[in-house]
C-alpha cells in the first residue's frame, strides 16, 4: 500500500489528530504483515504529536526490525526526517518500560526534600 | 433603582521580559483575579510593553471578563510610542478602540485563540499561517522557506501545549514583535489554564510528597526528553525539548513561566528558578535571530534505518 500523506493529511503534519489519521490506515496492514510506503512529498510542516501518534505508536506491538522491512519512506524533507528520528529514539526507550515514566525521579524527589 | 457597577482601576507597570519583570504581570494577575467587577487599565506608569506583557494583559482581560466583570483599556493614559504598538499590532481594535487604524509597523499581531476555537479543524491552518506569514513574513527576515518551516514546526509545539492546558482555561493568547535593530523575533504565548506545576503534581499524585514538589523542579522534570503528563501509550513529551535543543543549537532564548517556577534557556546557560508572585497558567517567551546565517539546522540524514 503506498499512502500519500499530503492527499489525507495536507502540507502540514503537526496534529496528533492527523498522526493518528495515518496510524488507523497503516497499522493493521503492517500488523498483517503487509508492505507500506509512506509518501510525504510536498509536506512541508512537521511536529512531533503527529509522528507520537502516526508511526511512535506502531512500537507498542510491532518491532523495529519488522517495521524496518515493511514499512518505505519516500519524498520526506531533512526536517521531517529529523524530528521522525527523534520521535522513534523518543518512542523506544518509552515502550521498554511504560511504567518508568511515571515513578517520580530525582529531579522531583529533591525539590520536595529540599523543602 | 438602577445599581451603579463599581470600576477599579489598575496600573500597568512598564514591562520588560526579565524575570522581574513577568514578576510584576502576575502581580498584576493577583489584583485583577480577585474582581469581579470592572477594571480600567491604566498605562500612567507605563513607558514601554513587550508582546509577553501585551499577549498577557489581554488574556487577563478576557479572564476578567469570564468571570463577569467588564474591561477597559484607557488609551488616553498611554503615551505615544505604546500607543502606536498596541494600534499597530491591533492590540487596541480588539480591546474597543474605534480610531484610525495603523500598519503593522515591526508589530506581530495580537491573537486570541479562544477555548471552543481550539477544537476547530481549521486551527492548525490558521496558526501556521499566522507563524509563516505574520511572524516570520516580514521582508526584513532572511530566511529560506526551508528554514522557516523548520521554526514553524518547533514553535507549533508551543501552540500544541498550550491547547492541551487551555482545556482548562479560557483560551490561548500570543503576540509577536520584531526588533530590526538586533535583528531579533520575539513572540509570546500565553493559556490561564492548568501551569504546568499543577499537572505535573497531579500527575504525580499518588507520591506522598507531590504537594511538596517546587514550581521550578516541575517545570524542570517536563523538559526532560519523554518527560510527559499524557503518557496515554504513545511516548510523548519530546516537543519542549526539541524546542529548547532548536533554540540552543541556534542562540535563540526560550523561557518558560508557569505559577511561580521559570526556566531560561539561554546561549550557554540554563537556569531554572522562582518567583515572588505566582499565577495560574502557563507563559512561554522565545527570540530567534532573524538572519539564516545563525542557524545550523540539523540534519539526521534521509538514509538508514527508519526505526
Amino acid at each position: 500500500m503506498k499512502l500519500e500523506i499530503k492527499s489525507l493529511v495536507g502540507e502540514r503534519c503537526v496534529t496528533s489528530e492527523d498522526g493518528q489519521r495515518v496510524y488507523d490506515k497503516i497499522y493493521p496492514k503492517l500488523a498483517a504483515g503487509e508492505s507500506v510506503c509512506l509518501d510525504f512529498e510536498d509536506v512541508k510542516f512537521f511536529s512531533s504529536p503527529f509522528f507520537n501518534f502516526a508511526i511512535g505508536q506502531l512500537l507498542k506491538d510491532l518491532k523495529p526490525e519488522d517495521l524496518n522491512e515493511l514499512l518505505r519512506v519516500e519524498g520526506i524533507v531533512p526536517d521531517g526526517a529529523f524530528v521522525w528520528r527523534k520521535v522513534v529514539e523518543n518512542a523506544k526507550e518509552y515502550y521498554k518500560n511504560p511504567e518508568a515514566k511515571k515513578a517520580v525521579d530525582e529531579i522531583l524527589k529533591q525539590q520536595a526534600e529540599d523543602e | 433603582m438602577k445599581q451603579t457597577r463599581r470600576v477599579i482601576k489598575l496600573d500597568i507597570p512598564t514591562i520588560n521580559d526579565r524575570p522581574a519583570d513577568f514578576d510584576k504581570l502576575f502581580k498584576l494577575w493577583n489584583e485583577a483575579k480577585g474582581y469581579s467587577l470592572d477594571i480600567t487599565f491604566d498605562f500612567s506608569t507605563c513607558d514601554f510593553l513587550r508582546p509577553n506583557a501585551i499577549a498577557f494583559l489581554g488574556g487577563l482581560a478576557r479572564l476578567v471578563e469570564s468571570r463577569n466583570g467588564r474591561v477597559t483599556f484607557d488609551w488616553n493614559t498611554a503615551n505615544d510610542k505604546i500607543f502606536a504598538i498596541l494600534r499597530q499590532n491591533r492590540f487596541a481594535r480588539v480591546f474597543g478602540y474605534t480610531g484610525v487604524s495603523s500598519g503593522p509597523g515591526n508589530s506581530i499581531p495580537y491573537r486570541e485563540d479562544k477555548t471552543q476555537s481550539i477544537y476547530a479543524s481549521d486551527i492548525k491552518d490558521d496558526i501556521i499561517e499566522y507563524l509563516r506569514h505574520e511572524w516570520l513574513g516580514s521582508g526584513l527576515v532572511r530566511m529560506s522557506p526551508k528554514l522557516k518551516n523548520a521554526i514553524v514546526g518547533r514553535v507549533w509545539e508551543i501552540y500544541a501545549n498550550a491547547f492541551l492546558h487551555a482545556e482548562s482555561g479560557i483560551g490561548v493568547f500570543s503576540c509577536g514583535q520584531f526588533f530590526w535593530r538586533m535583528g531579533l523575533l520575539k513572540l509570546a504565548v500565553v493559556d490561564f489554564g492548568d501551569g504546568i506545576p499543577a499537572t505535573v503534581r497531579e500527575f504525580f499524585k499518588y507520591h506522598p510528597s507531590a504537594k511538596k514538589f517546587s514550581a521550578s523542579g516541575c517545570i524542570r522534570w517536563a523538559f526532560e526528553p519523554g518527560n510527559s503528563t499524557k503518557s496515554e501509550g504513545t511516548g510523548r513529551g519530546i516537543g519542549l525539548d526539541m524546542l529548547k535543543e532548536f533554540v540552543y543549537a541556534n542562540r535563540g532564548i526560550l523561557e518558560i513561566y508557569s505559577e511561580d517556577g521559570y526556566a531560561l534557556f539561554r546561549p550557554r546557560k540554563q537556569e531554572y528558578g522562582l518567583l515572588s508572585s505566582s499565577f495560574e497558567g502557563t507563559v512561554v517567551n522565545i527570540t530567534l535571530a532573524c538572519d539564516e546565517r545563525h542557524y545550523r539546522l540539523v540534519d539526521e540524514g534521509l538514509s538508514g534505518p527508519w526505526f
